[in-house]
């Protein structure tokens, strides 16, 4: 039977898994064939990252300038994270924030906006894992060294 | 329909603070679906165990809220 470079050499699978996954959340899943999980997982990421900029407001949510820290969250929600950024800026092209982030209590829309983004990042460290877990599995029930185990015995 | 769009875009909603409370409701959905899409290797188990995952998320967490408030109202 005729396979694909990528079934081929599983190092390239996982890869391309964890690269699409973080481009968009539940993509790699759909790749290695995980189609429901795979639907669940880009549907339900990326509602719940829209509403957060949605209720926050483009420029105020995705900042690395103004809140770098969030940022990092936010950026490993990979495509949707670069997209709000390049909307925010195209949108509101200033580049000093409109107030002193120091100053921004808690509880209002732009937090509750930033905390959502956030949060889908880092749920998508968890879906990275998890497809490159899965991506994996093939080889290890075909009785294969999958390349994590050749690294540690080489 | 555009318009109320890239208004919701661009500003910050108005919200008051039970509106912001009952905001917690679908992030708490969102990381309940994740987990449990991650863990359950049978995909008909997801619905239930997100169910379950969520009310206790929920719950916990307005506990947490409610007495954190009753501290801060009694130390104020």
């Amino acid at each position: 039977m005729k396979t694909s470079l990528a079934e081929d050499n599983p190092q390239l699978r996982m890869s391309v898994a964890a690269v699409l996954t973080w481009l968009m959340p539940g993509a790699g899943h759909l790749y290695i064939r995980e189609r429901a999980r795979g639907l669940i997982i880009l549907v339900t990421i990326a509602i719940t990252f829209w509403v957060g900029v949605a209720v926050g407001g483009l420029s105020n949510t995705v900042s690395p300038g103004g809140r770098s820290l969030w940022f990092m969250g936010q950026i490993c929600a990979g495509g949707h994270a670069l997209a709000a950024w390049g909307l925010g800026t195209w949108v509101d092209p200033s580049p000093v924030p409109k107030r002193d982030p120091k100053f921004v209590a808690f509880g209002r829309s732009e937090e509750i906006s930033v905390v959502y983004t956030a949060i889908c990042g880092m749920l998508n460290i968890l879906v990275i894992f998890d497809v490159l877990v899965r991506a994996e599995k093939p080889l290890i029930q075909a009785g294969r060294t999958p390349p994590a185990a050749k690294g540690a015995a080489g | 329909m555009i318009e109320l769009l890239a208004t919701l875009m661009i500003n910050p909603l108005p919200l008051v603070r039970w509106q912001q409370a009952l905001l917690l409701l679908p992030l708490c959905l969102c990381i309940s679906i994740i987990y449990k899409t991650i863990k359950c290797e049978n995909l008909r188990e997801i619905p239930m165990a997100v169910l379950k995952n969520w009310i206790t998320i929920v719950i916990g967490m307005y506990v947490v809220g409610i007495a954190l408030l009753l501290i801060y109202e009694l130390l104020a």
